[in-house]
C-alpha cells in the first residue's frame, strides 16, 4: 500500500468520524438553544396572560395566530402540573390559499410544535392554560444549518482528497527522485548520486544519508578491488616461485620412481592451488562486474571450437559426443562465455565413466549439456554452492558456482536435472 | 636466411623481476642454453641497464620496487629501442594485458607460469624480432615452415595435427629440458582445462608425434623423463 493511499484512508476516516461527531454535537446544541428560545417565548406569553388576568380579573380572549394557539379549559383545582411538552401544532390553511384547501383534506397541516401546560386561577375558577407554538421555523433553521454543515464537510473532504492527491504527490517528488537515483546507482561506475533540490528537512536528510552511504560503499568497493588485486599478486607470486622451482628441480637428473611420484603430486597440488586462486579471483570479478568488455558471440561456433579442443580428452575417456547445434548469437563477454562452456563440458567429462556419452544441444532458447555418469541425481540446491564437491572429485568445487554466476551476469538461467539416467545442465537464454 | 638452432646462438636476455626465487629460477633456466642473462630487481637498476645495453629480449615484471614496469616499457619505446619485451605479471586483467600490448610489449604472460612456457614465448619473440622475413626453423633434419605451419624431415613432409605441431615447436624451444606434463597440458589446452592430474591423453599425443617423425626418417628426440614429463634432446 502506498503511503499516500494509507494516509488518505486514515485521513478520510478520521475526518468523517470527527465531522459526524461535530454534526451531532452541533445539532444538539442548536436544537437546545432554539428550544430554550421557544420556551422563553412561551413563558413570556404565559406571563402576559397572568398579567392580563391580574389586571382585568378575567381570562383574555383566546385567539389563534399563524404560529401560536392558546386555549383555556376548566380543570379541577391543582390537577395541572406546569410543564413544557413537545407536541404537534395544527397549522390552518390561510383563507386565501384556496389551492391548498382544495388539495388537502382537513383544516390544515400538523407541524412540530412546542407547548407549555400551565394553570391559572381567575376568581374562584381553576383553568388549564395550553400554549402551543409552531416549531416549523426552528426546524427549518436547524435543517438549514445541518445542510450547510454537511455541505462544508463534503467540500472539506473533496479538498482534502485533492490536496492529498496533487499536493502530496508534488511533496513526495524529491523522495521519488532520490529513489530513481538509487535505482540507477551502480557501485562500479564513477557516477555520484546528485544532490536533490528540496526545502523539506526530512528529504534533505535522506538525500544526505544516501549520498554519504553511496560514497562510503564506493570507497569500500574500491578498497575491496585493491585488496583483490593485492591478494592476487601476493598469492600468485609464491605460487609462481614454487612452480618455477619445481620446473628447475626436474632438470636435475636421476630421480627414483618414488621421487618422481612425489614431484608429480607436488605439481598437481600447485596446479590445483593455482586454479583455485584463479577461480576465486574470477568469482570476485564476476560478482563485482569487473569484466565489462562485451561483443557479439556466435555460440555455435564457440561450442564447435571447444569440441575440437577437447577432442583428445573425449577420445582418452572413449566418450561419444553428439552435438545438435543451431545458430545462436549472444552479446556477452567472450572470456566469460568460454569459461562457462569449458566448465560445463569439463564437468560432463569429469563426472562421466569410460565409454560414456555426452550430448550437447543448442537451440535459440537454451543450451543443454547431458552426460552419463553416476546413476543418482545430484542435490539440486547444493551443487551450485561454493566448494561443494562430489566425492572423489578433483575439481576446485567452484566450477558450477562460477558457471551460475556467469549465467546470472548474462541474465541467463542455469538449472540441473536428472532425466533418463542423464545428468542434464540447461542454460536458458531467457527472452529472445 | 636459415635458423640453425643446432648451432649455439647466444642470446642476451635481461630479467627484471623483484622476486628473488623467481628471478633465480628464470636465470638458471635460460643461462643453461648458453645464453647471457642479466638480472635486476629494482626500477632504477632496470632503467640504467636499458639505457646502456641492448637485449634480444627483456622479461619485465610490472610491480617493481621504486616504480612501474610499464614506465620502463614506455622509456624503451620512446627511445626506439628494438628490444623484445615480454611482460610477466601477476595481474590477469584484460585491461592490463591490453595496456601492455598497446604500449608495444611483444607478449604478456601471467604468473604463475611454467619456465618452459616462458622459454617458448621468448623463443617466439626472438624468432619474430631477429629473423625478419624468414619463416624457416631448422633443427637437424627437421625443417619447420613457420608461416605455412608445415614440417619436413629431410625432404619428406610430415603431416601433424595442430596440437602436434604446437607441441613440436614447444619441445624445440625447450630442447635439452625436461618439460612437465602439467606444462604441456596448459600449453596445449590452456588454463581452462581442469583435468587435474589426468594427463594420459598427453601420452597418446607424444606417441603419435614420435611415430610420425620416426616414420619420416627422423631421429628419436623425445624421451620420457621419469614419468614426470618429456625431454627433447639431440642425444
Amino acid at each position: 500500500m502506498k503511503l499516500v493511499t494509507r494516509y488518505n484512508r486514515v485521513n478520510l476516516v478520521t475526518t468523517i468520524i470527527v465531522m459526524l461527531i461535530t454534526g451531532v454535537v452541533y445539532y444538539q446544541a442548536i436544537s437546545w438553544i432554539l428550544t430554550y428560545q421557544k420556551d422563553k417565548d412561551l413563558k413570556d406569553e404565559e406571563q402576559e396572560i397572568f398579567e392580563y388576568a391580574d389586571l382585568n380579573h378575567h381570562l383574555p380572549q383566546t385567539f389563534v395566530t399563524r404560529d401560536e394557539s392558546i386555549t383555556f379549559s376548566e380543570a379541577p383545582p391543582g390537577s395541572v402540573e406546569r410543564r413544557f411538552i413537545d407536541t404537534t401544532y395544527l397549522k390552518k390553511w390561510d383563507k386565501d390559499d384556496t389551492k391548498k384547501r382544495r388539495h388537502h383534506k382537513g383544516p390544515g397541516r400538523y407541524e412540530p410544535g412546542r407547548g407549555l401546560m400551565s394553570s391559572i386561577t381567575v376568581g374562584d375558577k381553576y383553568y388549564r392554560i395550553y400554549i402551543v407554538e409552531s416549531r416549523v421555523e426552528t426546524e427549518d433553521l436547524i435543517q438549514l444549518i445541518f445542510m450547510i454543515t454537511v455541505g462544508v464537510v463534503l467540500l472539506l473532504l473533496l479538498v482534502l482528497f485533492a490536496a492529498n492527491r496533487f499536493i502530496l504527490g508534488r511533496l513526495w517528488l524529491p523522495f521519488h527522485n532520490i529513489m530513481k537515483e538509487l535505482r540507477l546507482f551502480s557501485i562500479a561506475d564513477n557516477k555520484e548520486i546528485p544532490k536533490v533540490e528540496t526545502n523539506i528537512d526530512e528529504f534533505k536528510e535522506l538525500n544526505n544519508v544516501v549520498v554519504d552511504m553511496a560514497s562510503k560503499a564506493k570507497h569500500d568497493y574500491k578498497d575491496l578491488k585493491t585488496f583483490t588485486e593485492n591478494a592476487s599478486h601476493e598469492l600468485l607470486t609464491p605460487i609462481a616461485v614454487i612452480n618455477s622451482k619445481l620446473d628447475t628441480l626436474i632438470q636435475t637428473e636421476n630421480f627414483s620412481e618414488r621421487q618422481s611420484k612425489l614431484l608429480n603430486d607436488l605439481y598437481g597440488a600447485v596446479s590445483r592451488l593455482n586454479r583455485l586462486n584463479q577461480s576465486l579471483l574470477l568469482l570476485v570479478k564476476i560478482e563485482n562486474h569487473l569484466l565489462h568488455e562485451q561483443r557479439q558471440i556466435n555460440l555455435r561456433q564457440m561450442i564447435e571450437e571447444m569440441i575440437v579442443q577437447f577432442d583428445e580428452i573425449f577420445q582418452d575417456k572413449k566418450l561419444s559426443v553428439k552435438s545438435f547445434l543451431k545458430d545462436k548469437e549472444i552479446y556477452a563477454s567472450p572470456y566469460l562465455a568460454e569459461i562457462l562452456l569449458s566448465n560445463l563440458v569439463s564437468n560432463a567429462i569429469r563426472h562421466n565413466y569410460n565409454g560414456g556419452e555426452i550430448v550437447i544441444a543448442l537451440s535459440g532458447r537454451e543450451l543443454v549439456i547431458e552426460n552419463t555418469g553416476e546413476d543418482e541425481a545430484l542435490n539440486n540446491e547444493k551443487i551450485f554452492t561454493r566448494f561443494h564437491k562430489a566425492s572423489g572429485s578433483e575439481g576446485s568445487g567452484l566450477g558450477l558456482t562460477i558457471s551460475k554466476e556467469i549465467c546470472a551476469s548474462f541474465g541467463f538461467s542455469l538449472d540441473y536435472d536428472f532425466r533418463n539416467g542423464l545428468h542434464t545442465f540447461v542454460v536458458g537464454f531467457g527472452k529472445p | 636466411m636459415f635458423v640453425h638452432l643446432s648451432k649455439k646462438i647466444e642470446l642476451k636476455i635481461l630479467i627484471i623481476e623483484d622476486e628473488e626465487g623467481l628471478r633465480e629460477s628464470i636465470e638458471e633456466y635460460f643461462t643453461e642454453a648458453g645464453n647471457v642473462c642479466e638480472t635486476v630487481s629494482t626500477y632504477q637498476d632496470a632503467l640504467s641497464k636499458i639505457n646502456l645495453y641492448r637485449y634480444d629480449c627483456i622479461l619485465l615484471d610490472i610491480t617493481l620496487p621504486g616504480g612501474n614496469g610499464m614506465d620502463i616499457l614506455k622509456t624503451l619505446k620512446k627511445n626506439n629501442h628494438p628490444d623484445g619485451v615480454l611482460i610477466i605479471s601477476a595481474k590477469n586483467s584484460l585491461d592490463d594485458r591490453l595496456d601492455g600490448l598497446n604500449l608495444g610489449a611483444d607478449d604478456y604472460l601471467v604468473k604463475p607460469f611454467h619456465l618452459s612456457e616462458l622459454k617458448a614465448r621468448v623463443s617466439a619473440i626472438i624468432r619474430r624480432k631477429t629473423f625478419n622475413g624468414s619463416n624457416l626453423l631448422i633443427f637437424n633434419e627437421i625443417t619447420i615452415d613457420l608461416l605455412a605451419k608445415e614440417v619436413k624431415v629431410g625432404q619428406s613432409p610430415v603431416k601433424l595435427t595442430r596440437k602436434e605441431y604446437a607441441l613440436l615447436l614447444y619441445f624445440i624451444a625447450n630442447k635439452g629440458k625436461v618439460v612437465s606434463k602439467n606444462a604441456i597440458a596448459e600449453h596445449l589446452w590452456g588454463d581452462g582445462i581442469d583435468m587435474a592430474n589426468n594427463f594420459d591423453f598427453i601420452y597418446s599425443h607424444i606417441k603419435n608425434i614420435r611415430k610420425k617423425l620416426i616414420e619420416a626418417g627422423c631421429g628419436d628426440y623425445i624421451q620420457a623423463a621419469y614419468g614426470m614429463g618429456y625431454k627433447f634432446t639431440e642425444q
